[in-house]
């Protein structure tokens, strides 16, 4: 670092009328290589020296349009192409549910760009600067206002340079060396950036590793007392009771709250291994609107509001081409329609085929219910003129 | 309070308007009458129905002149707010503008007609409206304690009670700093900036719900003060634009305003288009994805043949083609860029004021004809807004030319003066 080249000249002046003066002069002599340091924004600083408009808004116009078509692409592709999914009946590919994404990667992408290209245009980060090697120089920051013309500049020449300056009435010139070596990074700091960079790629080698190997150790349990809890898990044995398991029978002579299932008839829609062809409780119109709503809840999710098999899930289901999917029965078809009563009440209660039993959700009562909708509903697709009441016959006619 | 630059001499020459501004009082006084005239003579010769689609037209203009008021009142306690120093130059044309209150408190009394006459023909609550939708009924009648006749005055009294003493109290300080070298005024301006803000946004905000949204009285959203605040500092933005070069090209405020005064109002347009943008998409968002019946209805309402095509031009003529228009540096500091896209704003603040208001005429939520009819648009609307701009434009006339167009002693003048963009 000893051997040094000149890097300019430096001119400190005590006003802003006089470095605004300057500055116009520099400029006026045909030089491209200067800048000017002032303590503080200095107004038409920027007009003396000519510079131009920075061309920041144009990069910052291009990536906030880059963004904004972003956003897009990225909704279309996954909400509409890649996995569509269908969000409260809206289509699949909405544009107004994407507005906000669109703004918000807009901005992201025009303020990182602001940012980083501001960086870039300014040719930054840079460590050093020749200018930081003269004292006098730090009064940039507090009192004076200074013009430093670059050794690079073609127009070049120590003895015109420093008659302008002086011209100008600088309150002092200084030539201005920069080290030839240009210091490199201290060795300390560029030993300790590369043992930094080296153990940040150990966590993504371990993944890498982990994910195209097998391991036949045990998994490591960080948080011992929540991965292996004092409790037992259903089905599990124990070596407290006589009979090894952890869970208990119930006491002889009781029945738990809810389950006492004493009429046969009313609990199973069975008799003596029958269906049961009529229904075990009086049917009235608050039953069958009872049944209707349970329908309604339960059951139209697969078999569609009418009964026709086209409810929401099987429609998704058709969309996607589903493999494992059992289409649900059209509850008018022949086969269902024969069913007596109990029959349905004893399909809602165990299910059948892919259709699992809802007798932990639904109550007796409101099976029942739902049977005798179901029935309804059958009657009103089949149904013939004389179903209808007399009076209301000249109505749909 | 201190300021770097001091006030020249020469800034203080072509602030005084005097007698330039006569011809203007008296042509906008005799355009606003005969708009007026014209206006209510089409409504009185075409029966009931051209008589609503007058009180329409006259709630649109009232309401256009009236964000013109509140945006122009709001720009000036906001300065105050902030001490900010660049905007002095235009601040006493947006206070002249403010001082205009009573005038909208009078052009308010000949809506009382079809408030008070029981017909309902304009607020449908305020007649024997039961709700469009039976479903409707019963939201109606919850707010039938808040949606009364009496109430509703009681609040609209409160309002121009409130905008009409704000207007005064600071212009007042204004001109009390015009007559003294003490800041005292200005400072005092300042402590009274921040409470009255909290209290005019008030004002505004339920001004919005009573004059505007009740229109539709089982409709309900609660960023509605919020769009309109958004439209309201458009139009002051705008308006204070147009007026200052109005002004300089009658040879006032020549070397006062400067293209770095014109380059922040062209900043602040362009923030407030967005912000507009933003508010009116986020009222849109909210109801569109909840999809109730109760809310989307005023969507549905102009979506109908008659004003789907307007909906669509609000979305892009007052939003994204401004937007587009108005990013650009060169345009801000260009004089016919700035001037014709401050007009555009304008035009387009009124015509979001007639989307706001006239499909309610029409409505099929409010048991009207389920396409909306045909578009009312026509020479009614034009007549009435012209006329009403005419009276509001003739008493500022008026105005202006007792008072100097410049704070002149105020103590930020001289900042304000030498403002420079970077």
């Amino acid at each position: 670092m000893t051997a040094a080249r000149a890097y300019g000249m430096l001119a400190a002046f005590k006003t802003v009328g006089e470095i605004l003066a300057a500055a116009k002069a520099v400029k006026a002599a045909g030089f491209t290589k200067w800048d000017c340091h002032t303590p503080f924004p200095v107004h038409g600083l920027d007009k003396a020296m000519g510079v131009r408009m920075t061309k920041l808004p144009w990069i910052v116009l291009c990536f906030g349009v880059t963004g904004l078509s972003f956003a897009i692409w990225l909704q279309w592709w996954t909400n509409a192409v890649d996995y569509p999914f269908l969000i409260s009946g809206k289509p699949m590919w909405s544009i107004p549910a994407n507005v906000p994404v669109m703004f918000e990667l807009t901005v992201l992408f025009s303020a990182l760009s602001t940012f980083f290209g501001m960086w870039m245009l300014n040719r930054l980060p840079r460590w050093y600067h020749p200018l930081f090697s003269v004292p006098s120089f730090r009064r940039a920051t507090s009192d004076r206002f200074f013009i430093a013309i670059e050794a690079g500049d073609p127009l070049y020449q120590s003895e015109t340079v420093r008659s302008l300056l002086e011209a100008q009435g600088a309150e002092s010139i200084e030539a201005v060396d920069e080290p030839v070596t240009q210091s490199d990074w201290p060795p300390k700091i560029k030993y300790v950036a590369w043992a930094a960079t080296g153990l940040l790629m150990l966590p993504p080698a371990f993944i890498v590793q982990a994910k195209f190997s097998t391991s036949d150790t045990p998994r490591f349990h960080l948080v011992h007392d929540m991965d292996h809890q004092p409790k037992f898990k259903a089905q599990a044995a124990s070596s407290l009771f006589a009979d090894g398991r952890a869970m208990r029978m119930p006491i002889d002579g009781t029945v738990a709250r809810g389950e006492l299932f004493e009429d046969e008839a009313f609990n199973t829609g069975m008799v003596d291994g029958e269906y049961l062809t009529d229904f075990p409780l009086p049917v009235d119109e608050f039953l069958i609107e009872r049944g209707r709503e349970r329908f309604n809840i339960y059951c139209t999710v697969c078999h569609g509001v009418s009964g026709l098999g086209d409810g929401m899930v099987n429609q998704r289901a058709q969309e996607i081409i589903s493999p494992l999917w059992v289409p649900p029965f059209n509850l008018h078809a022949d086969t269902v329609t024969i069913q007596p009563p109990g029959q349905i009440f004893q399909t809602i209660t165990k299910g059948v085929r892919n259709m699992p039993g809802y007798a932990q959700q639904i109550p007796p009562r409101d099976r029942w219910a739902i049977a005798l909708y179901v029935k309804a509903l059958q009657r009103s697709q089949a149904g013939s003129l004389e179903d209808v009441p007399p009076q209301h016959r000249d109505s749909i006619r | 309070m201190t300021t770097a630059h001091a006030v020249p001499a020469e800034a203080l020459e072509g602030v005084h308007a005097g007698d330039r501004l006569g011809r203007l009082a008296r042509i906008a006084l005799y355009v606003g009458i005969a708009g007026l005239a014209i206006g209510a003579c089409l409504g009185w010769s075409g029966g009931e129905t051209e008589m609503r689609h007058f009180w329409f037209s006259y709630l649109v203009g009232f309401t256009f002149l009236l964000t013109i008021g509140m945006g122009t009142l709001l720009f000036t306690m906001l300065q105050h707010v902030v001490g900010a120093h660049w905007s002095v130059v235009v601040r006493r044309i947006a206070e002249l503008t403010m001082a205009n209150f009573p005038l909208l408190a009078l052009m308010f009394l000949p809506l009382l007609v079809p408030l008070m006459d029981g017909s309902g023909s304009l607020w449908p609550w305020a007649g024997h409206y039961e709700g469009g939708d039976p479903g409707h009924a019963a939201l109606l009648e919850h707010k039938r304690p808040f949606l009364n006749v009496p109430f509703f005055l009681l609040r609209i009294g409160i309002y121009f009670g409130v905008w009409i003493f704000l207007a005064r109290r600071f212009l007042q300080m204004s001109l009390d700093q015009d007559a003294t070298d003490s800041p005292d005024p200005t400072v005092r301006a300042r402590k009274w900036s921040a409470p009255s803000i909290i209290v005019f946004a008030f004002a505004l905000s339920f001004g919005a719900f009573d004059l505007l949204m009740s229109l539709n009285p089982s409709w309900f959203s609660t960023i509605f003060g919020v769009y309109i605040f958004a439209g309201s500092f458009i139009a002051n933005c705008a308006w204070l634009i147009l007026c200052a070069r109005w002004l300089q090209n009658r040879n006032l405020l020549t070397t006062q305003v400067t293209v770095e005064h014109y380059h922040d109002l062209g900043k602040f347009l362009f923030a407030f288009i967005f912000f507009w943008g933003y508010i009116g998409f986020s009222q849109f968002l909210i109801i569109w994805y909840a999809n109730l019946p109760e809310e989307t209805m005023w969507y549905k309402d102009r979506l109908t043949p008659a004003w789907e095509m307007w909906s669509w031009f609000i979305v892009f003529g007052h939003f994204a083609l401004p937007f587009a228009g108005i990013l650009s540096r060169h345009v801000k500091r260009s004089r016919v860029g700035l001037l014709v896209l401050a007009s555009y704003a304008l035009l387009m603040h009124w015509i979001d004021m007639y989307w706001v208001i006239m499909p309610n005429m029409n409505a099929p939520s409010l048991g009207g004809p389920a396409d909306g009819g045909t578009n009312p648009f026509g020479l009614m609307e034009i007549v009435v807004s012209v006329g009403l701009c005419g009276l509001f434009v003739s008493a500022l006339a008026r105005r202006a030319a007792k008072h100097p167009l410049l704070p002149v002693k105020d103590p930020l003048l001289g900042d304000s003066l030498a403002f420079e963009n970077f």
